[in-house]
């Protein structure tokens, strides 16, 4: 499938909303999305109605940060530890579970919708059964302190297309390739600049590895976060996203950013893997798009929003961006 | 020959002598200049008599702006609230943030107010007004908390510094530096901002200890020469500084984290925080009447959450250990924890999910002394954004701590004469967290 032309970009929808929204789940096709909030609620949106009213579905107890959509089952989760699964059909709660011991950070579906996995700061990745919740794996592979004897964070997790491969990125640089089926560990990564750690000035630290994408044909891994930071205080490192022969764990690409500033929270390739997306930001947003054969920068589009995530649709086609008190919608082709 | 020439040391040597002089005790031209404004100070040898069994203090201070809602004011559920929920204390009624679970089980030892409203939100001139309780008039600088301490509790013979601060970071240190203010030099901190040990109290190497009596003799000798018929509280003062450099330059172990059991260290923790909260417990222990431990930095402009994720667990670990320690020890009734800012955060999360600074609504804590453990005053709504009751200014709280260390904050000083009493006309402590 050839993928559409990033200059063709143009933004066809923009809300705005006062809660942040830090995660959305769209079946590809539909008009309804599923969206995280900060106002602990989960929400349905219609994106076809004539007013924008998102519909509240239920509640965590903090911060939803992660929604997947596992054919017509919704699993959320949230700072509060606990993973939901919800009928969209019926409208119902399925079950919910206590499934990390600290803060949850996101939450995927398997392209097949099989599987669940969860990411959390208890430095663990979960994969779930997504019809039955029960637990699959338990995968340790980020150690719980950063170097500097403080409590590290496990932000990233991305299946590859065919859904054989998992991959999972922690606050220091460290990233962690799974095979789904037997929860082994197949390779590393290391993605250091994305971490500073700031002894001299301020003693603590920034970044992390925020977002992580598989090539379509599972052999690159592009890993999205922040360059170095000076003042640690802001979100003034340059954007940046670094592709990686897993397999290798060797660099083969990296943009280092030249336009924005902040971090880039969420990845996706092209169908065809001609190119590379990215989103995040600081106090504004932006959305990148990479040639990651040509180690070229593509395009690079301010949005008024800090974006958090974006679904995007098979064909590469249709990006939903959603964060801080903002969703855009963005078509391509 | 050979040993007069090891006195003269290098240009480096002299100048970290006189730097130390200058801050541990009192040194020549700024002594003089100090003391004789301040004409109620007695040769501070003479007021030792005075000073009764002393309290002593030690301050935690969150530079940059802990937030209090990650802390000890949490809002879980408000639009301001953040991610991370309250959990219970030991106290009824009182909640704090789930970044601080082991103070949480704690808080039966501690008093904490959430009602400060400072109207201040610059890093630089807050500092200033939260050390010292008050702000400079223009031309009066006013001794911070330690000064005031290190005066009243210090005693003359004392073989340990009185007034200790350790900064390692470099940001904002220049924006709270102690200050002894009109108390003059004898007052001011001995600052630690490399590392942990103040290597310039160290003892030469070319120099034996014989050397170092001997030379001390022959100043004393000189100096009663030349004080025969002469009476001056700026010799006294000097000559009193120079009567405790032995004592200092032998309290030079106190710095070292070494001397403490490993077990010790381990309960404490690794990080430099930890190190430095535990010499501060080393010096109290020893006598020290006022050590500041800055702990920078929490100025989180962007990613808050992540900030206080990184550095709240830290603070609430080694707090809740030194308040073990301190008890286990029975020192609580004589020693004061502190947490203190130069402000809080706003309740309001920017794009970049940060809070910037805010002094409206914020909160601080007291442990120990005369203050009522378990207690609680001031409330802010339930956004956080201001305070409804109780609400606390810098100089309320500073009249607090003084009444609690068992002084009177309506004393006075005399500067010329002027009475300047430790806090400003009309302020007066919170009686309702004082025992």
């Amino acid at each position: 499938m050839k993928a559409p032309n990033p200059d063709t970009l143009k933004s066809v929808k923009d809300f705005s909303r006062q809660a942040i929204t830090f995660a959305i789940a769209r079946a590809d096709g539909s008009d309804t999305a599923y969206l995280g909030c900060s106002d602990f609620k989960v929400y349905a949106a219609d994106f076809s109605a004539t007013k924008f009213e998102p519909k509240e579905l239920y509640a965590h107890e903090s911060y939803v940060t992660g929604v997947a959509l596992a054919g017509t089952t919704l699993v959320s989760g949230s700072y509060d530890g606990k993973l939901t699964w919800f009928d969209t059909e019926e409208g119902e709660t399925i079950r919910t579970h206590e499934a990390h011991a600290k803060w949850i950070r996101k939450v995927i579906a398997s392209p097949d919708g099989k599987l669940v996995a969860s990411v959390a700061d208890d430095m663990v990745c979960k994969v779930w059964n997504a019809a039955t919740g029960k637990l699959v794996h338990t995968l340790k592979g980020h150690k719980e302190k950063t170097p500097n004897d403080f409590a590290s964070m496990l932000y990233a997790v991305a299946f590859s297309a065919d859904g054989k491969l998992l991959a999972t990125g922690d606050k220091v640089g460290h990233v962690v390739v799974w095979d789904v089926k037997t929860g082994k560990e197949l390779g590393t990564c290391e993605a250091p600049v994305m971490y500073t750690w700031d002894k001299q000035q301020r003693n603590h630290s920034i970044g992390g590895i925020r977002s992580l994408a598989f090539s379509p044909d599972g052999k690159s891994l592009a890993v999205g976060g922040m360059g170095k930071v000076g003042n640690i205080d802001h979100l003034e490192g340059k954007a940046r996203v670094e592709v990686f022969d897993w397999k290798a764990g060797k660099l083969t690409a990296e943009f280092p950013g030249d336009k924005f500033v902040g971090l880039v929270n969420r990845l996706a390739w092209s169908p065809d893997g001609s190119w590379l997306v990215g989103a995040g930001g600081a106090g504004e947003g932006f959305l990148c798009f990479f040639d990651p054969a040509a180690k070229k920068t593509l395009r690079q589009e301010k949005l008024m929003m800090h974006v958090h995530d974006f679904a995007i649709s098979a064909a590469g086609d249709l990006i939903t961006s959603v964060g801080h008190n903002r969703i855009t919608v963005h078509k391509l082709g | 020959m050979t040993r007069r020439s090891s006195f003269c040391g290098s240009g480096a040597h002299s100048i970290d002598r006189r730097a130390f002089l200058g801050g541990a005790a009192a040194v020549g031209a700024t002594v003089a200049s100090d003391m004789t404004q301040l004409s109620v100070l007695a040769a501070p040898g003479a007021n030792g008599a005075l000073k009764k069994t002393q309290k002593r203090v030690i301050l935690l201070w969150l530079a940059g702006g802990a937030s209090q809602l990650e802390t000890w004011d949490p809002k879980p559920g408000a639009t301001t609230g953040g991610p991370f929920r309250s959990i219970q204390t030991d106290v009824p009624g009182l909640r704090i943030s789930e970044l601080m679970p082991k103070m949480a089980t704690r808080m039966k030892t501690t008093c904490v107010i959430r009602g400060l409203n400072t109207k201040n939100g610059d890093h630089g001139s807050a500092a200033v007004t939260m050390m010292k309780g008050r702000r400079d008039e223009a031309a009066l600088r006013y001794p911070d908390l330690g000064a005031v301490v290190a005066r009243e509790m210090g005693r003359a013979d004392s073989k340990v510094p009185d007034y200790v601060t350790f900064y390692t970071q470099t940001e904002g240190r220049s924006m709270a530096p102690g200050t002894s203010g009109f108390l003059g030099a004898r007052y001011a901190p001995m600052e630690l901002t490399t590392n942990n040990y103040p290597e310039f109290i160290k003892k030469l190497d070319g120099i034996t200890d014989l050397d170092h009596l001997e030379r001390g003799e022959l100043r004393d000798l000189l100096g009663k020469q030349f004080g025969q018929g002469r009476s001056s509280e700026t010799m006294s003062s000097q000559n009193e500084a120079y009567q405790r450099v032995r004592g200092i330059m032998a309290s030079e172990k106190l710095f070292d984290v070494t001397q403490e059991p490993q077990k010790v260290r381990d309960r404490y923790g690794p990080t430099q925080f930890a190190e430095q909260v535990l010499i501060a417990r080393r010096l109290v222990e020893a006598g020290v009447p006022f050590v500041r431990v800055g702990r920078a930095w929490w100025d989180s402009h962007g990613q808050n959450f992540e900030t206080h994720q990184e550095m709240v667990p830290e603070l609430d670990h080694v707090m809740a250990t030194l308040i073990d320690d301190l008890s286990e020890r029975g020192m609580m009734d004589d020693v004061m924890i502190v947490t203190l800012a130069e402000f809080g955060r706003t309740p309001s999360i920017n794009a970049s999910l940060g809070r910037d600074h805010f002094a409206s609504a914020w909160s601080s804590t007291i442990t120990g002394c005369g203050i009522k453990p378990g207690s609680v005053y001031g409330k802010s709504d339930p956004k956080g954004q201001t305070v409804v009751s109780e609400e606390v200014d810098a100089g309320s709280l500073f009249a607090t701590i003084y009444s609690a260390l068992g002084l009177d904050p309506d004393k006075n000083y005399h500067v010329g004469s002027r009475p300047i009493p430790l806090v400003n006309p009309g302020v007066h402590a919170i009686k309702a967290v004082l025992k």
